[in-house]
């Protein structure tokens, strides 16, 4: 259809109706969901403030080995006199880069697939569905062990992976929810004035499916950065990467670890702070998904 | 050559400078013993017909044309002549008020001045005819001494019909007979009149409002607009379907004729002299250029049917022939419409009735296409149906059932009433503004910045029905296929959208395909009825023929539950 006016629903993003939405949305958070954000917040803000927080290098000896926390070094040293606190800092990028570059990568390629089959209907929604059958059969460790160790695991190859075995489940919601969709009256009408496949993608589907693709993308991050952790820790992860995974995988592969105090920073922080996004994320996540159910969100905005 | 027979008769009213054409161009004949009906609305040359028949048209005003009374010219006759045939051959019996008749005469003076002027009747003849006359009209001998002003409007009524009754006419004008009569007495006098009829076999030309009353005495119909005759045929046959705009809207505006309809009339106020082209083109519903140049002549158009249309009476607006829909199910197919063949003229409201799953909605869907029919054939304006019938203005809109499916929750009333504007890119952006504002007017909706910009998730569903129809109106429909529009709102907001709805379509005058299992606003909306079962149409035909002589026995068991017993 050429041009189509789409600028209207943009209308409302000028800068006070942005600020009352952004206060509305945290007024529709739960405590839960609250706590999530502002971890995720500050994981943000550490992985991207890295160098202003940190003091010491986090790729090279700045002290004696093994340091506990304290003085200089706030959580301590490693095996080879490497700062922790920086380490953590620094590791903080690659965990949010590939949790944030999976999910882009699975939740828009997988979007894009799932509007695509249940849009088209008929013989591309039957393959799309065949090939997420695949996917969901298919052990992803396995098969991500003998990936990263075929194609080297440097750290896009790792969230190329990662987003290979995770577009499936938003393709598959988004597939479900296009098929509903275009049902719906308001499309059908759309359709017999005469509205192009991309006006009705962009003007009605899209709004509907912009909400639970970002409550996916929420999901597979958290699942991401898990699994990037687990690829490091088997010794699978991009061995220049310096993430949370590799440390602990440095720190496990110290024979005797737990024989000696050193566990207590080397292994507890980054565990702490994997832990700390993980859970992050999995509470702003489940509060996403509540509000992003339509059957809320209609009352409401 | 027929009894009686008129010749492009023209009456033209002439005060000092004014001219006022009342008649123009007038023909017709009847056969004897015939009833011929005469209406139109008030204005429209009625009386004028009846008093150039009997020759009372003053004489400064100019009477044209032939006619012939049992082979004769008489129009042209001079005056004596005139008033030798007035009351013997021919009488007339006047519309019913205290002005025609004289006030200082009693009744028995009034009956027997004409007996004395034209028959020359005298004492006890005139005494006992005079007595026989009022016998023969039904009023107690007893009032012969009493005065009009003494009577009801019954008695008056009789009385005029004993005076025109008087000379034992062969052919009878009766003008209004049943104006300001109660139903009781009006009965009474239209029992009369087919006795009467019957008895003195004389020919009668019957000028009514009354459409009832049309129905049951006359045999023949005129209908006049203007001064001209716009429509001519038998009267079964133009009261079952109509063929000219204004027959139909005077139909639909009779209350006596099928009772149960909501009342419409026609739009716009009556010609007044001299209009250009077809006089009722500023009031039709499909008028065209060429209909404000010319003067349309009456033309057969069907065997005895006779209409004066540029467009050839109510054109067809859609035809559908031999519509198909299967669903392939498993290995059984599915028939939801099965051989459906329907048609709606331009401007008519046609109700698609029937039970659940008797395949309305799916017709709807096919000919709004949001479906397409595995088989048969539309036509639409004459042309083939394709995709732009829905895509451009002047042609067919769907309103959905469900308005919280078919108006998007996230989108506001000005975005949904601009949509399809947008989609077709009509108009200019201060137009789209325009006809969003116009269309809510229309709706009775607020047409305000703060209400354009609320999104319809705000809206009740009343509310929201009535933007998903001024999203269909901004389109400027010219057939508008309602589907179950009201069937999920409560009574009054049903009764609200729908006599909203109705005044539109009498206003605008699109046509309508109005698909309900509700029998009652069926009834009250639709002039012509499809009944649907099985995906079937079994029975078709004007909304009050259905609704009082259904003939499928299918009908009749729907208006059985839906009306119960007493209906009949």
């Amino acid at each position: 259809m050429g041009q189509v006016d789409l600028s209207t629903p943009l209308k409302g993003l000028d800068k006070g109706k942005a600020g009352e939405k952004l206060i509305k949305f945290w007024q529709e958070l739960t405590a839960f969901g609250k706590v999530g954000l502002v971890i995720l917040l500050f994981m943000i803000i550490l992985a991207v403030g890295a160098p202003y927080f940190t003091w010491l290098p986090h790729d090279t000896s700045s002290g004696p080995p093994l340091v506990p926390p304290g003085g200089e070094h706030l959580m301590g040293t490693d095996e080879l006199g490497v700062d922790l606190w920086s380490q953590i800092s620094f590791g903080a990028r690659v965990s949010l880069l590939v949790g944030l570059g999976t999910a882009l990568l699975a939740g828009l390629g997988g979007g894009i697939l799932g509007i695509w089959g249940g849009y088209k209907g008929g013989l591309a929604e039957r393959i799309l569905m065949r090939v997420i059958d695949i996917m969901i059969v298919m052990p992803d460790l396995p098969v991500m062990v003998i990936l990263a160790a075929f194609f080297g695991s440097s750290l896009t190859n790792i969230i190329m992976v990662l987003a290979l075995f995770s577009w499936s489940h938003p393709a598959r919601i988004v597939r479900s929810q296009v098929m509903a969709l275009k049902e719906q009256g308001y499309v059908q009408m759309a359709k017999s004035y005469g509205a192009g496949d991309f006006y009705i993608i962009f003007r009605h589907l899209l709004p509907e499916l912009i909400p639970i693709l970002a409550v996916s993308m929420v999901r597979l991050s958290g699942m991401a950065i898990v699994t990037e952790a687990g690829l490091s820790f088997l010794g699978l992860g991009d061995p220049t990467s310096r993430s949370w995974g590799l440390i602990i995988n440095h720190a496990l592969n110290f024979s005797g670890i737990y024989f000696t105090p050193f566990w207590k920073w080397w292994l507890l922080y980054p565990w702490l702070f994997l832990t700390l996004l993980i859970t992050g994320l999995a509470l702003f996540g489940r509060d996403l998904e509540r509000i992003a159910d339509p059957r809320i969100l209609k009352g409401r905005y | 050559m027929g009894f009686l027979k008129v010749q492009d008769l023209g009456v033209t009213y002439i005060s000092g400078d004014q001219k006022v054409r009342a008649l123009d161009k007038v023909s017709f004949s009847l056969k004897e013993g015939e009833t011929l009906g005469i209406i139109g609305e008030s204005g429209s040359g009625k009386t004028t017909l009846a008093l150039a028949l009997m020759g009372l048209i003053g004489k400064k005003d100019l009477v044209e044309g032939k006619g012939y009374f049992q082979g004769k010219e008489f129009l042209s006759l001079r005056e004596q002549e005139k008033a030798k045939i007035r009351w013997k051959d021919m009488a007339m019996v006047f519309q019913n008020s205290l002005e025609v008749l004289n006030p200082v005469l009693n009744i028995r003076e009034q009956v027997a001045e004409p007996l004395i002027k034209h028959l020359n009747l005298k004492g006890e003849e005139l005494k006992g005819r005079v007595e026989e006359l009022l016998q023969l009209v039904g009023l107690d001998i007893s009032w012969k001494e009493a005065y009009p002003h003494q009577l009801s409007g019954g008695m008056r009524q009789r009385v005029l019909l004993a005076m025109a009754l008087s000379c034992k006419p062969q052919l009878l004008l009766v003008d209004e007979p049943t104006t300001s009569l109660d139903p009781v007495s009006r009965k009474e006098i239209l029992d009369l009149l087919e006795r009467l009829q019957e008895e003195y076999g004389f020919t009668m030309v019957l000028i009514s409002h009354d459409l009832s009353c049309i129905a049951r005495l006359t045999s023949h119909l005129l209908v006049l607009y203007n001064g001209r005759v716009v429509e001519e045929g038998k009267t079964p046959d133009i009261l079952e379907e109509s063929f000219h705009p204004y027959t139909r809207g005077l139909i639909n505006s009779s209350p006596n004729f099928f009772a149960y309809r909501d009342l419409w009339g026609i739009p716009g106020e009556g010609a007044w002299g001299e209009v250009e082209g077809c006089s009722f083109n500023p009031r039709c519903s499909q008028t065209l250029a060429s209909c404000r140049e010319r003067i349309p002549q009456l033309e057969e158009v069907a065997p005895g049917r006779q209409v004066a249309c540029h467009r050839g009476g109510i054109v067809t607006l859609l035809q559908a022939k031999d519509l198909g829909k299967e669903y392939p199910l498993k290995k059984k197919v599915i028939s939801a419409v099965k051989g459906v063949s329907l048609r709606v003229r331009e401007g008519e409201v046609v109700g698609l009735v029937g039970e659940t799953g008797s395949g309305k909605s799916t017709v709807a869907q096919i000919l709004g296409r949001l479906i397409k029919p595995t088989g048969g054939e539309v036509t639409f304006q004459g042309e083939a149906f394709n995709g732009k019938v829905t895509r451009r203005e002047g042609g067919i809109q769907i309103i959905m059932q469900d308005p919280f499916s078919s108006t998007s929750h996230r989108l506001t009333v000005e975005q949904v009433i601009r949509e399809p504007l947008e989609i077709n890119r009509i108009g200019t952006r201060q137009e789209r503004e325009e006809r969003v504002r116009e269309a809510l007017k229309g709706v009775q909706l607020p047409w305000d910045p703060a209400f354009l910009g609320r999104f319809t998730f705000e809206l009740s569903g009343g509310q929201r029905q009535r933007v998903a129809i001024a999203r269909a109106l901004v389109m400027r429909p010219a057939l508008l296929l309602a589907d179950e529009i009201t069937s999920m709102l409560d009574p009054s907001t049903q009764a609200n959208l729908l006599r909203l709805l109705k005044g539109l379509q009498n206003a605008r005058g699109f046509a309508m395909l109005f698909i309900t299992h509700d029998m009652d606003l069926a009834r009250k909306v639709a002039d012509r009825i499809l009944v649907m079962h099985q995906g079937e149409v079994v029975e078709e035909g004007s909304s009050h023929r259905i609704f009082t002589a259904p003939c499928c026995c299918h009908t009749k068991s729907l208006l059985e539950a839906a009306f119960g017993h007493h209906h009949h």
